[in-house]
């Protein structure tokens, strides 16, 4: 069986419950955060763990240092403009601490 | 804005292509070698997303095993595993002996 990846995450910014907003940049290179929640506030839903960073092990780097990774749970309708539901439904998407700022 | 190809979250989407296509023969070999050298930690799966990505429009004219498989190939040109002559050199070897 592979051993999970989580990783404790001292030092971090944000904790469960915290409001946040992604940041609206849109600079080139190999970006996780989906355009769709850029700019868009939600909520701390849990904390991930620390992981290699991604956006640098695209490009043959060792991902140093790892960044905290949240997953950030946001209300559709704040997310699709013509979200028509009468309910409070959901979208959870992790994120990392670098593209996070509170809200 | 720089959007990559893989990031179509909320786009009109189209009809969805549910038919299983299986493997092709060279589909299981190209998935092969990609699995050993994500494997042997020779690439890591993050650089091949980002190689992908950067086929530009090719992204989206490129068959899922075709795309991944050129992605692979610009990966290992890009570290220098092999040079685009040594590459060229191996498949004109392998066109003349299987007389293709």
């Amino acid at each position: 069986m592979t051993p999970s990846a989580y990783t404790p995450a001292p030092g971090k910014r944000f904790k469960v419950g915290d409001r946040v907003r992604v940041k609206t940049a849109h600079p080139p290179g190999h970006r996780r955060t989906p355009a769709y929640v850029r700019g868009k506030k939600g909520e701390i839903e849990r904390v991930c763990g620390r992981f290699p960073n991604p956006e640098e092990l695209a490009y043959g780097f060792d991902g140093e240092p790892r960044r905290v990774l949240y997953r950030v749970r946001f209300r559709q309708r704040d997310v699709w403009p013509a979200y028509d539901s009468p309910s409070e439904d959901f979208i959870e998407v992790e994120i990392y601490e670098h593209w996070l700022e509170p809200s | 804005m720089n959007r990559n190809p893989a990031d179509i979250g909320g786009e009109a989407a189209g009809p969805i292509d549910t038919v299983d296509h299986g493997m092709k023969f060279w589909e299981k070999q190209a998935n092969a070698l990609r699995n050993t050298l994500t494997g042997g930690k020779v690439v890591r799966l993050d650089e091949l997303r980002r190689a992908a990505e950067e086929l530009g429009d090719r992204y989206y004219r490129l068959g899922y095993f075709e795309r991944t498989t050129e992605a692979m190939r610009n990966l290992l040109l890009e570290k220098g595993l092999f040079t685009r002559s040594e590459l060229e050199g191996k498949i004109n070897e392998l066109r003349r002996r299987y007389d293709t």
